[in-house]
């Protein structure tokens, strides 16, 4: 376990007695409070429980000063009791102590009976309670002003029909489950105290700042007198408890029952209402049942719950009962109150529960703070929290889910209206637990089984492969005269397949055919991909240095893309050592990009002289795709967004790319910087800014020419943003690169494997089975037959044969008839017949071959074993 | 029987296990009696199911909007990248669309799809109406193929026109459509696995035994595929199928028209599981594989037997009732409860065949209750006269059991945790102990 400190409380899971006093004097009715104490007190109560509730929440103080603390406080008190009545007119005053009244030992008794005698005619009942804030926790303080409020009205003496209801915190909405619930029997009962109302009220138009609802004094007045007294408190210490007090004081039996959640608890409080003399209603007995139902429909996610549970003594001890008829383990049940009885009592609760979950920690403590939560919740694995808000911090950092259903809750709404009392609120409270659970399933099974499940370590291969085929191209780049400066001893073919092109460019005609022009685009023939692989394979013969097949069109080698696909296909087969070079423009690049690679097309050139539509609008006339002629910026847009995707793809997939940029004057050359840092964006190794060749009856034929001068201060601008290359020939679509070299060939050696293996006699079963897993099936059912060998010891599966296979021709396939000769022709070869039944005529037939049957009901491996050791033989 | 309300026409549906004759004597392969409130599923169901783990895909249900909804996302079927498929896409046919035809509105939607999105492949779902308004839904996936230069691929399912089995049929078909014409890849010698859908992460299991025997998954159909993935499928060297009763017809079209040899495993219950890692690497040959499938299975074995003896006594002379979709699930079903000491007293099937029965007729004790296609009143009866403590089912079944005091344990598509594999043993054991254990049941039967 963590750390915890001993000397120190991190995080606090309870608050103080003067909060438990006021909580109790909200349940009065007409009654207002002062904390006899310095103002802070009130205030930070008061905070604390109109947050909860969303109801103003109204505590007076006797705003004890530096002087009132060292001269007392006496006057400070009546002053503020007299004020009190000015402001509100109680009925009710409870007067609480906190720490620092109880400290200087202020005498509130005195301090009243001083009060009464100033004011003679004050109506309001005073009540006072000491509450010192170090003399326990506000469950302490809840049930010390509830005694006092016993203690110090006035009972009737004569005896009556009433029930007295004793309540520990519980939400408004609980309290008016508690009183429904007993009008519904028909008893007439006291509830003390009764929040319903006051602190959960409807709205009204006339806002009344004097609570109107909650147990009057007269009612109060009752209790000494009534004929029972239940105290829904299984851990009051006995010196506060008021039943204990009425039945002193006024012989008023009493029991103290567990506070009524989850259903052995609420049947025993339903059980002793009804010895008292209540109805048990259809009503009731229909709420028992649908929580019951409502056990079962959740059990399973229950199951899966490990719970934290906090809070008073009574709610904590309640709620983990709750959990553990539903299979929810408590791995932690926690208050911070002092209880020794509360250690005691729920071990005995969680203890089955956890043997079912084959679980043994889980920890019961008292006198606890948020930090040792923390560390257990953790070590035992929780994965709910059941409490207040206060265990938010817990959750957030952990992810733990909390369930809000303990005063205080400040981060959500509805505090006031949580139940969890009787079967209704039991029920509430136990679909919020499965509802948690249920909720974690659907948002991580998918998560946490590709987690457990899904092998990453395969993923990673492939992202390893895609750079070991860059690795490998890189190397390539490195024979490659047109990426590698130094590789001109290496030389190059250009096969011109692709005839065709798809976009128009204003440079480019390509109507011309003469061998004596070079540049890009014109080539003398055009050759079928059978012709140009001849043509490789006769000029590799001749030239060893051969390293590199480009395909540059003269169109696009991707408009072009069967041909070109083809060409490569076939000298891939004859030389499996070649670079494969392509030149496009990289409109069809995202359909092919994967092809290529696959293709083992290892360097990709794009020409892409803009990457605004709007520039290359300017270069580009129009654009051919998808059997639509796009012209202006919708045909740029569409040829940029190509290009685009389709180097990212060929980039991350280990190609080297390189971009072909022609600067034309006035158009893209003040874009150009821009062009090459797309291209390094996009993973380019390189960038080739080219001149313009102006072509005779092209739509740039008269635009002016670039010098070399003006290209090499382009190309130095972009050399800080990637490699360029200095040494374009700007080749034709035909040319032929022969640079000479020797090159030694390497050969692969072929190595026989010629393991000859040792033969052992094995038997060769044929097994009938329709499921694959089991001898399931009638021999004559069979369409295939599993068959294995043995060698006594193991059972090997050999291959699976179908019957139909064993057919030599079409009078051999007819009806059924003929099937059995299938089949036996099918087994012929083995040394026996394992099936589920068969009938006599194969019987006797596979006898006659020497075959031997065995027929059984079992796992396919396991009748091969059996059968070889003959146990079940016919 | 006393006091159970059985249809006549349902009689021979139903059949009790006796001590003389294990004939298995029972009515199936039948439509289900109408009225009878069958549990059963649809043709376009069954499509769905089987195509639907396909990741990647866009599946289109072309009909009013019903079936898209009520098959969205329900199934818990994974995926390690694209989380596509587990959108509803449908053309919800209103009224106009009944009377003019929703042809046009498909044609549409796919034109949509392809413009907002990069698809690769479509699936459209032709359910009920469809072929009854008259769309001719093949000729319009067939101009977005030529169009668009993708796959789509429809599957005419309309519910009515057979059961559930036929839909297995209908998806096999359409995936075989969509990998015909990569049928000639070159072979590399690695393993599909067909039929299993990846549900709880299942497929990945598989997958992960046979990494751990050295062996390469090709395409996995369909948990966790995709389009790139089941391109692929035909180079490869060996099928296995874990769900026969939905692709084994796929395997065999494979085999026959593709030259990939087929064998059938399941991994369910620790033998199945053992027999067929084991059988995979003999059908591979490869004797390291082998060697490395015996070591394997030998220490998984050995460690999931010890976790079922944990359980065993928190187990031991319970009794299960059982009503699954096929009868090899059944069967698969009955043998893991053997494992765990827990007898089954009422099997069922929705579509099992009468070979099936006549396995699972062997198999289980004197007065087992075998049904065909039992309805909500059926399994009540049985369940109640034959006092079983679980009932394992699919999640229609689920209240009813726990409205009779039974535990229950959900062995459908939608179940969260994975049920194959000797992890699987781990999980399905520790779900029956928690819900035949629970608390709970205390507090009903007191």
């Amino acid at each position: 376990m963590a750390s915890n400190y001993v000397n120190l409380n991190v995080n606090p899971c309870k608050m103080c007695m003067p909060m438990g006093a006021m909580t109790a004097f909200y349940g009065i009715r007409g009654c207002v409070s002062i904390l006899h104490g310095s103002q802070g007190c009130s205030t930070y109560i008061r905070r604390h429980m109109a947050t909860h509730y969303n109801e103003p929440v109204d505590i007076a103080s006797s705003s004890l000063t530096e002087q009132g603390t060292v001269f007392g406080g006496e006057s400070n008190l009546i002053k503020g009791l007299e004020n009190l009545i000015k402001l509100y007119n109680p009925e009710v005053i409870g007067v609480a102590t906190t720490c620092l009244a109880e400290t200087i030992g202020e005498d509130i008794n005195g301090i009243i009976k001083k009060f009464l005698a100033l004011h003679p005619d004050a109506k309001a009942k005073i009540i006072p309670v000491s509450s010192a804030g170090y003399g326990g926790t506000q469950y302490e303080g809840f049930f010390k002003a509830l005694k006092a409020i016993v203690s110090n009205i006035e009972m009737s003496p004569e005896k009556n029909d009433m029930i007295n209801i004793i309540v520990p915190l519980i939400s408004p909405a609980d309290t008016r489950h508690i009183k429904d619930i007993c009008k519904k029997m028909g008893l007439n009962c006291i509830i003390l105290p009764d929040i319903s109302e006051n602190l959960d009220g409807g709205y009204e138009k006339n806002y009344s700042k004097l609570p109107r609802g909650g147990t009057s004094i007269e009612e109060i007045a009752k209790m000494g007198g009534a004929r029972y007294t239940l105290e829904l408190s299984a851990f009051v210490p006995e010196e506060n408890s008021p039943a204990k007090y009425l039945k002193e004081a006024y012989g008023v039996p009493y029991e103290r029952l567990d506070l009524p959640v989850g259903l052995e608890f609420t049947d025993a409080f339903i059980e002793k209402l009804v010895s008292l003399g209540g109805e048990m209603t259809d009503e009731i007995k229909d709420m028992r049942k649908r929580y019951l139902d409502a056990m079962i429909d959740s059990h399973k996610y229950n199951a899966e719950c490990r719970a934290v549970v906090f809070g008073e003594p009574d709610f904590a001890s309640s709620v983990v009962k709750l959990c553990c008829e539903n299979g929810a383990l408590p791995v932690v049940a926690a208050t911070g109150s002092v209880c020794k009885e509360f250690r005691e009592k729920l071990g005995s609760y969680i203890k089955p529960v956890a043997e079912i979950a084959m679980e043994e920690n889980f920890a019961v403590l008292d006198d606890i703070d948020f930090e040792k939560i923390e560390n257990l919740a953790l070590e035992l694995k929780a994965n709910l929290m059941i409490g207040s808000s206060d265990g938010r911090k817990i959750s957030e950092r952990h992810g733990i889910e909390l369930i809000r259903c303990a005063f205080p809750v400040h981060d959500r709404v509805g505090g006031q209206r949580t139940r969890i009392l009787c079967y209704e609120g039991s029920l509430e409270l136990m679909d919020k637990i499965a509802n948690s659970i249920l909720a974690r399933k659907e948002e991580n099974f998918r998560h946490e089984a590709y987690e457990k499940y899904f092998d990453k370590k395969a993923g990673k291969e492939v992202e390893n492969q895609k750079m070991d085929l860059k690795t490998e191209n890189l190397q390539k780049t490195l024979t490659h005269p047109c990426y590698t400066c130094s590789a001109g001893k290496y030389a190059r073919i250009h096969l011109p397949v692709a005839p065709k092109c798809n976009i128009q460019c204003n440079y480019c005609v390509r109507k011309y055919d003469c061998p004596n022009e070079s540049r890009p685009g014109v080539t003398t023939e055009i050759l079928s991909p059978r012709e140009a692989f001849e043509k490789y394979a006769l000029i590799k013969e001749k030239m060893d240095n051969l390293k590199v097949v480009g395909i540059a069109g003269p169109g696009d080698a991707l408009a072009n893309f069967e041909q070109t696909k083809e060409t490569l296909k076939l000298i891939k087969e004859y030389d499996k050592e070649v670079t494969f070079c392509l030149s496009t423009n990289g409109l069809m690049l995202p359909m092919h990009a994967k092809e290529l690679i696959d293709l083992g097309v290892s360097h990709v050139t794009v020409t892409m002289n803009a990457v605004d539509p709007k520039i290359g609008a300017k270069i580009y006339k129009h654009i051919d795709y998808m059997g639509v002629r796009y012209e202006g910026e919708t045909g740029a847009a569409i040829l940029l967004a190509n290009q685009i995707a389709g180097l990212k793809y060929l980039t991350s997939n280990g190609a080297i790319c390189k971009v072909n940029i022609v600067m034309l004057k006035g158009i893209n050359d003040g874009h150009i910087e821009e062009v090459v840092k797309t291209a390094k964006e996009l993973g380019c190794e390189i960038t080739n800014i080219m001149q313009l060749i102006p072509v005779k009856g092209s739509a740039f034929e008269e635009l002016p020419l670039v010098s070399n001068k003006e290209l090499m201060e382009i190309r130095k601008k972009c050399e800080v943003h990637m490699k360029q290359m200095h040494h374009c020939r700007q080749c034709r679509a035909d040319a032929i690169g022969t640079l000479d070299n020797d090159v030694s060939i390497q050969y692969r050696s072929m190595l026989n494997d010629d393991i000859s293996k040792a033969k052992t006699l094995k038997k060769k079963f044929a097994v009938a089975s329709k499921s694959g897993m089991l001898v399931d099936q009638h021999f004559g059912h069979a369409d295939e037959f599993y068959i294995y060998e043995s060698d006594g010891e193991n059972a090997r599966f050999v291959e699976k044969r179908a019957v139909r296979k064993y057919c030599s021709g079409a009078d051999d396939c007819g009806e059924s008839a003929e099937k059995m000769d299938l089949i036996l022709k099918a087994v012929g070869d083995c040394d026996a017949v394992i099936a589920l039944r068969m009938g006599d005529s194969p019987m006797r037939k596979l006898k006659e071959k020497g075959i031997e049957i065995y027929i059984t009901y079992d796992s396919i491996e396991h009748a091969v074993k059996n059968a070889v050791e003959s146990a079940i033989k016919l | 029987m006393q006091g159970a309300k059985i249809l006549d026409e349902r009689k021979d549906f139903i059949m009790f296990k006796d001590s003389c004759c294990g004939d298995g004597k029972i009515n199936c392969e039948k439509e289900s009696v109408s009225g009878a409130v069958s549990q059963r599923a649809c043709v376009y169901c069954g499509a769905r199911v089987v195509l639907n783990p396909i990741t990647d895909a866009f599946h289109i249900v072309h009909g009013p909007i019903g079936c898209a909804s009520y098959t969205w996302d329900i199934r818990g079927s994974l995926s390690s990248g694209s989380e596509l498929y587990r959108n509803s896409f449908s053309t919800d046919l209103r009224e106009e669309d009944i009377i003019f035809g929703g042809a046009k509105k498909l044609a549409a939607a796919i034109d949509e799809i392809v413009e907002k999105n990069s698809p690769k492949l479509i699936f459209v779902y032709a359910t009920c109406i469809v072929g009854v308004i008259g769309d001719d839904v093949e000729a319009v996936c067939r101009k977005a193929e030529e169009k668009y230069k993708i796959r789509v691929i429809p599957v005419k399912a309309p519910g009515f026109s057979g059961t559930k089995s036929l839909g297995y049929k209908l998806a096999c078909d359409a995936i075989m459509e969509l990998i015909l014409p990569h049928k000639d890849i070159p072979k590399t010698g690695g393993i599909n696995i067909i039929g299993d859908f990846n549900l709880a992460g299942e497929m990945w299991i598989i997958k992960n035994y046979l990494n751990a025997i050295g062996l390469n998954t090709v395409s996995t159909i369909t948990g966790d595929a995709n389009y790139e993935s089941l391109i692929k499928a035909p180079s490869a060297g060996l099928n296995i199928v874990q769900c026969a009763g939905s692709s084994v017809y796929l395997a065999k079209r494979m085999e026959e028209e593709m030259g990939i040899p087929f064998i059938k495993v399941s991994f369910f219950g620790i033998e199945d599981t053992t027999n067929s890692i084991l059988r995979i690497a003999h059908a591979i040959g490869d004797e390291n594989a082998i060697k490395r499938a015996e070591e394997f299975t030998k220490e998984r074995s050995a460690r999931a037997k010890e976790f079922i003896s944990k359980y065993k006594p928190k187990l031991e002379g319970k009794k299960a009732a059982i009503y699954v979709g096929g009868g090899f699930k059944a069967i698969s079903l009955i043998r893991q409860f053997n494992e765990m000491g827990i007898k089954t007293v009422m099997v069922g099937t929705q579509t099992g065949k009468k070979d099936e029965y006549e396995i699972i007729a062997k198999i289980v004790e004197k007065d087992t209750v075998v049904l065909d296609d039992a309805n909500p009143s059926e399994l009540e009866a049985f369940m109640k006269e034959k006092g079983a403590d679980i009932l394992v089912g699919g999640v229609k079944e689920r209240p009813l059991a726990y409205k009779l005091g039974i535990a229950f344990c959900d062995h459908n598509h939608e179940r969260k945790h994975a049920l194959a594999g000797y992890e699987g043993v781990e999980n399905f054991t520790k779900e029956v102990n928690l819900s035949l254990n629970s608390p709970v049941w205390g507090y009903v039967k007191g």
